[in-house]
């Protein structure tokens, strides 16, 4: 069992699909099924490392940012629906939380480098959390967005020498795929919400940031991936099943999520073995 | 008389006075390397490397019996002789770098830093010290294997040198990624040469 559970597939793969798949199977009754997504990062993360944030270090931030997220989430739905400012704010504070993410990196580098870095990924996570927050009713595009943003961001991270990063990041694709696949399965949308894209954005976003700032994922390579949010707002066939929509909006992230996956192939400077 | 008796006093002491003063020596960074090794794929071998990179410095007092070593380790030097990824998209030694083990971008350096020598004769046998590896202090220690100090043969300086090793748990400072395919335990074995400053 131990050997099951240790294996990369298992972790990364298997494990947060299922996960995913129970939560969305319970808790789509009671407008929680977005909950599937931090079902499977979080089981990703208990399987590669356990739920041990000392010290504090970058990687620690993302998992707490990563499994807040979904609490925020949960406020938005159930609490404090976001005026306009509101969801200004929201924003604003999740390009914030990715500067105190890598605070420790940034601390180490020129003014003007800090900067440049810092903005960046604050400029990238804030893009990430606003088209996410404006599509948290699309239960199809939401989902299309995790699983562009977690599985080709999985690929990219690992292209970027970090497989840990990477396998966080597959988890949430996963997840997303059995938020998908549920809804293609009983041909009926399900409530996603801020639950749902807050934590696939931050936590995609704060990944891929990650891979950045911490190992070798290029930046042009992020630009790539702010782009799939906007790839999945092209047209779906409305008229159509809402199997055929969720595998015409995953083709459109996926296709946008491929890109930025072959910048950072390029810059790796690998070819075929 | 009683003057006398103080100024010879004072000149009998002060041989004795500088006997017991530590002396400093500065480690030579082109003969001191930290290897490690450490368990691949659940004992099908154990894996070795280096870091090419460190500085430090250690002080010795032979007639008081104590001593200390501080040695900066960059982490970016870490070298496993795996550093052209060929048709990888990264090779391993740039793998050991990134975030899931060395983390090397917000952890540059890792440290030694003793705080107890134990002494066999005349020469240091057990150092205790603290690591500070990933923003994590850990109590390590270290097995002087050999200890010896005289003048180098070309230039006459004063030196010495060492070889020690002990042990840690990779996961005792936060680096879990791999485990077990990758072992927790690593052997750590330093050989050090310094010069008398």
């Amino acid at each position: 069992m131990e050997d099951i559970l240790n294996h990369p597939a298992v972790q990364a793969g298997i494990a947060p699909f299922l996960a995913a798949l129970v939560v969305v199977a319970l808790l789509q009754f009671v407008r929680l099924g977005g909950l599937a997504a931090v079902a499977g990062f979080g089981t990703a993360v208990f399987l590669i490392s356990g739920f041990d944030f000392f010290p504090l270090n970058a990687t620690n931030k993302i998992v707490l940012l990563g499994l807040a997220a979904p609490v925020i989430g949960l406020l938005l739905e159930f609490a404090f629906k976001p005026t306009r400012l509101g969801t200004v704010l929201l924003v604003l504070a999740a390009g914030a939380a990715a500067v105190w993410a890598f605070m420790s990196v940034l601390q180490q580098k020129e003014l003007a480098q800090a900067l440049l870095i810092g903005g960046g990924v604050a400029a990238f996570l804030a893009w990430l959390v606003g088209f996410g927050l404006a599509r948290a009713e699309d239960s199809i595009r939401a989902g299309a967005v995790g699983l562009g943003l977690g599985l080709g961001g999985g690929i990219a991270a690992i292209l970027g020498a970090s497989a840990k990063f990477g396998s966080y990041a597959i988890a949430l694709g996963a997840a997303s795929g059995a938020f998908l696949l549920w809804q293609m399965l009983t041909n009926k949308r399900i409530h996603a919400g801020a639950t749902f894209t807050l934590t696939v954005t931050v936590t995609a976003g704060l990944l891929l940031a990650g891979t950045m700032v911490l190992a070798q994922l290029p930046w042009y390579s992020l630009v790539m991936f702010a782009l799939v949010p906007l790839a999945t707002r092209l047209p779906l066939p409305e008229q159509s099943s809402v199997f055929v929509q969720a595998i015409v909006a995953s083709i459109y992230a996926l296709a946008v999520a491929a890109s930025a996956c072959a910048l950072a192939w390029h810059s790796s400077g690998g070819t075929p073995g | 008389m009683r003057h006398k008796l103080a100024v010879s006093l004072i000149a009998l002491a002060l041989p004795l006075a500088a006997t017991a003063a530590p002396e400093p020596y500065t480690l030579d960074p082109y003969h001191t390397y930290l290897h490690f090794e450490v368990d691949h794929l659940n004992g099908m071998s154990r894996m070795r490397g280096r870091f090419e990179k460190l500085a430090g410095k250690f002080t010795l007092d032979q007639a008081a019996k104590t001593g200390s070593l501080e040695v900066t380790v960059q982490t970016a030097s870490v070298s496993t002789a795996d550093n052209d990824k060929g048709s990888r998209p990264r090779s391993r030694d740039e793998h050991l770098r990134s975030p899931d083990f060395f983390n090397v971008a917000e952890f540059p350096t890792m440290s030694f830093k003793s705080t107890k020598i134990t002494f066999k004769g005349d020469n240091p046998s057990v150092i205790e010290g603290n690591v500070t590896l990933l923003g994590v202090t850990k109590p390590v220690t270290l097995n002087v294997e050999n200890w010896r100090c005289g003048p180098h043969p070309a230039s006459k300086r004063q030196m010495c040198g060492a070889n020690a090793s002990g042990s840690i748990k990779r996961s005792d400072f936060g680096m879990k990624f791999g485990i077990p395919a990758v072992g927790d335990e690593q052997k750590l074995w330093i050989e050090m040469e310094g010069y008398k400053d």
